[in-house]
């Protein structure tokens, strides 16, 4: 990595830091879920299925994984502004790597998920979240959410490229949604009685995040999840950012 | 001593739009050159390929002994481009803007400084310097545009329609210091425009594009000679005498 490289990545951070939208949105969106929830549904926590933690500890991944939901776009907003005022073209006609013009504001996006993940992991604490395996839970936790960010801003910042429109990003949000609702964000499998929710949440991947997540934290999944979840997810990133990557190639001078 | 040489370069659009058809040129090494031709004729297309925005289908390009395809990096170090769009990022400062180029081209902190200060003097832009750019004047806007393109001081310049939106007094101090460049350190200028007074003051040597097709290649002189619109005819009296003879032609024909 060159100099003019780290010189786009920083960009990217401060482009982020000045326009911080679509992560704060993604905080409050995912602040908004985690005391909502609680609220609502939490009354259900002292069944066996949710653990000895309660339901806080059983709902807590979501925020997790709706922050990164929130706050995928923030890479896709940046290079859109920078295509719009024509700027990404004096970039591009810099000795700087193409590939790093397209993946230095992706990785200002996820190091602000990192951040305001270890925040709301942070907030959790304050409020008795355990983590079964002390650091190393944080640190499972943490890599799970980049691997989940990258995949979902990757996706964001290739459909983008691609229609050339800041608009279509949510296409990816938008697809990723009802995922959340097709799976056991709300309820241990054991108390879903559906059979054909029960199928639709083992082909999906957000299931995995979630209980790779709540093997980390309160011990109420398996390992088993927490393995799977890495490998699905180290996948799904690959591609994503290929696709991102491999995206330059359609931008229209 | 050729600065750019282009063989049998062909491009085609999707929808089967022929924008290159075989095109063959040749560019001296410290020549001002200007590009002419009307709309559509592939003038964009040829400079794109040029500056590596748009790959070629087939056919040579080497400019300075590199070649765009396989030296991108290499080559945006020896080349300089002013597109017809601004190319500026609203929320920064001339300064800043400027200095950010310098350091992607390689130049350390300090020069980077240095060599910001110093264009910001040549373009007079000194009042606008820490403004922000989505504040300054179009001509500004312009000037700081064509700026960023000399940052790395560049062997080859390509110019495109470089002066729509300047004021009089910005024209003559933006060619004030393109023709230095050419004359003083032998940068090679391409310049397209529909201008034509500005190539015809400015530009030795051309060539006109029409349909994909190189129409002329040759000092602008000798242009005129061909064309012969007159003793005292200017580049665009003998350029509309040219175009409207081809139109002429197309009309009989069909």
């Amino acid at each position: 990595m060159n100099t003019a490289d780290l010189l786009l990545i920083r960009r990217g951070v401060t482009k982020l830091i000045f326009r911080p939208e679509a992560p704060l949105m993604g905080f409050g969106m995912s602040l908004f879920f985690l005391i909502v929830y609680n609220a609502g549904i939490g009354g259900v926590g002292f069944l066996d299925a949710f653990g000895p933690n309660g339901y806080f500890a059983f709902i807590f991944p979501i925020a997790l994984v709706s922050l990164a939901m929130g706050s995928s776009a923030g890479a896709s907003q940046t290079l859109n502004a920078d295509m719009q005022s024509g700027y990404f073209r004096r970039m591009y006609l810099s000795p700087a790597s193409r590939k790093v013009l397209i993946a230095a504001p992706m990785l200002a996006d996820i190091l602000s998920t990192l951040i305001f993940s270890a925040l709301i992991i942070m907030i959790g604490a304050l409020f008795a979240l355990p983590f079964r395996f002390g650091v190393l839970s944080i640190l499972g936790v943490l890599l799970l959410s980049m691997l989940w960010a990258i995949t979902l801003c990757g996706f964001s910042t290739g459909v983008m490229i691609r229609t050339g429109r800041h608009q279509s990003a949510a296409i990816i949000t938008n697809t990723v949604f009802p995922l959340i609702f097709l799976s056991t964000t709300y309820m241990p499998r054991e108390l879903i009685t559906s059979e054909w929710l029960l199928t639709a949440s083992w082909g999906n991947p957000v299931t995995y995040v979630l209980e790779g997540m709540r093997f980390l934290l309160a011990g109420t999944s398996s390992g088993y999840f927490f393995t799977i979840a890495v490998a699905v997810l180290g996948i799904t990133s690959l591609i994503s950012v290929t696709f991102a990557i491999r995206s330059a190639h359609n931008i229209k001078f | 001593m050729s600065e750019i040489e282009i063989r049998a370069l062909k491009k085609h659009y999707k929808g089967g739009v022929e924008a290159l058809k075989t095109i063959t040129l040749n560019i001296e090494r410290g020549s001002f050159f200007a590009l002419l031709g009307p709309n559509g004729a592939g003038k964009s297309t040829l400079v794109g390929i040029m500056t590596t925005l748009i790959r070629k289908d087939a056919g040579d390009i080497i400019i300075g002994g590199l070649d765009p395809e396989k030296e991108t990096a290499a080559i945006q170090r020896y080349i300089g481009a002013a597109s017809q769009e601004n190319e500026l990022d609203p929320a920064e400062t001339p300064f800043n803007l400027l200095r950010f180029q310098g350091r992607l081209f390689g130049l350390h902190y300090a020069e980077s400084r240095e060599r910001a200060e110093e264009l910001i003097i040549q373009f007079g832009l000194e009042n606008e310097k820490h403004k922000k750019t989505a504040s300054l004047s179009g001509g500004n806007k312009r000037r700081l545009h064509c700026a960023l393109a000399l940052v790395h001081r560049p062997r080859v310049l390509f110019l495109d329609e470089p002066t729509v939106g300047m004021d009089p007094l910005a024209r003559e101090t933006f060619w004030h210091v393109i023709t230095s460049l050419n004359h003083k350190d032998g940068v090679t200028i391409m310049l397209t425009t529909q201008y034509l007074e500005e190539a015809d003051r400015h530009a030795s040597e051309m060539a006109l594009i029409i349909d994909g097709t190189i129409h002329f290649q040759g000092t602008v002189q000798a242009f005129k000679q061909n064309v012969n619109a007159g003793d005292d005819a200017s580049l665009e009296d003998n350029y509309l005498k040219y175009t409207k003879s081809l139109n002429n032609t197309k009309y009989i024909n069909s």
